[in-house]
């Protein structure tokens, strides 16, 4: 979708385990759901 | 016809009154962590977080952190999306200095006041607080350098409009550093249109 709306150059850090231990993980978990850093350019 | 899977209206006032409850009771029963824990969980530097008072941290709600894959620099202009108790803005006003300006934008009016009161009482005079929505920030054309925010793009119900939006606000060639969750197992449509699982 980044690129879609003219954003170039993007790119995909590492994942963090955000809800690991949090009331949420069991929801997290059923959707392999993880924090990811974004970053992109404004083409 | 509206080809969102939810109510965009329904959604943000739900969303709202969930980071209501997390910036009047940081330490009560939230679907995910906050405050310090939270920030060292996302590798935020214990230099920067150690720094601050307990009220500039408790109520910090990201999924991830838009600064590690590259700081920001003195001077700039920077757009917080979603800004809430300012933890994000503050930890920005660090890196661009008293020559740089952060304007945190949050549609949450108690999010908005505990930032205003964290900036003032820290002298981050190059902070400001606003009220708004991702989906039509209060910033002029072309204004920042960069854009950033941490989970709060997730909460929208129309993802391209708000990309649409920080590129208006962003000068050419401008960047944006976020974090946000991202899902390896698809969701089935139904899910998608629960408005419950989005915020909780």
């Amino acid at each position: 979708m980044l690129e879609q709306t003219g954003f170039v150059e993007v790119e995909v850090g590492p994942a963090w385990d955000t809800f690991g231990g949090a009331r949420g993980e069991a929801k997290a978990r059923a959707y392999e759901v993880y924090g990811y850093p974004f970053l992109a350019r404004s083409g | 016809m509206n080809d969102l899977l939810v109510d965009a209206f329904v959604l943000r006032e739900q969303v709202r009154e969930k980071y209501r409850e997390v910036a009047s009771d940081p330490g009560g029963e939230h679907h995910f962590h906050t405050g310090r824990a939270l920030a060292a969980r996302l590798d935020y530097p214990a230099t920067i977080v150690d720094a601050l008072p307990e009220v500039a941290v408790e109520s910090f709600a990201g999924v991830g952190n838009p600064f590690v894959l590259g700081d920001l620099q003195p001077g700039e202009r920077v757009v917080d999306v979603g800004s809430g108790s300012g933890f994000d803005s503050i930890v920005a006003a660090g890196q661009v200095g008293h020559t740089g300006r952060v304007i945190g934008v949050d549609m949450t009016e108690e999010m908005l006041a505990k930032a205003r009161d964290n900036a003032a009482a820290l002298g981050l005079d190059q902070v400001e607080l606003r009220e708004g929505l991702a989906e039509a920030l209060p910033v002029d054309d072309g204004w920042a350098d960069v854009v950033i925010s941490n989970g709060v793009i997730n909460l929208c119900a129309d993802k391209a409009a708000v990309f649409a939006e920080i590129r208006r606000v962003l000068r050419p060639g401008g960047w944006l550093q976020f974090a946000d969750i991202a899902n390896g197992r698809p969701v089935p449509i139904e899910a998608m249109r629960d408005i419950d699982l989005w915020t909780g």
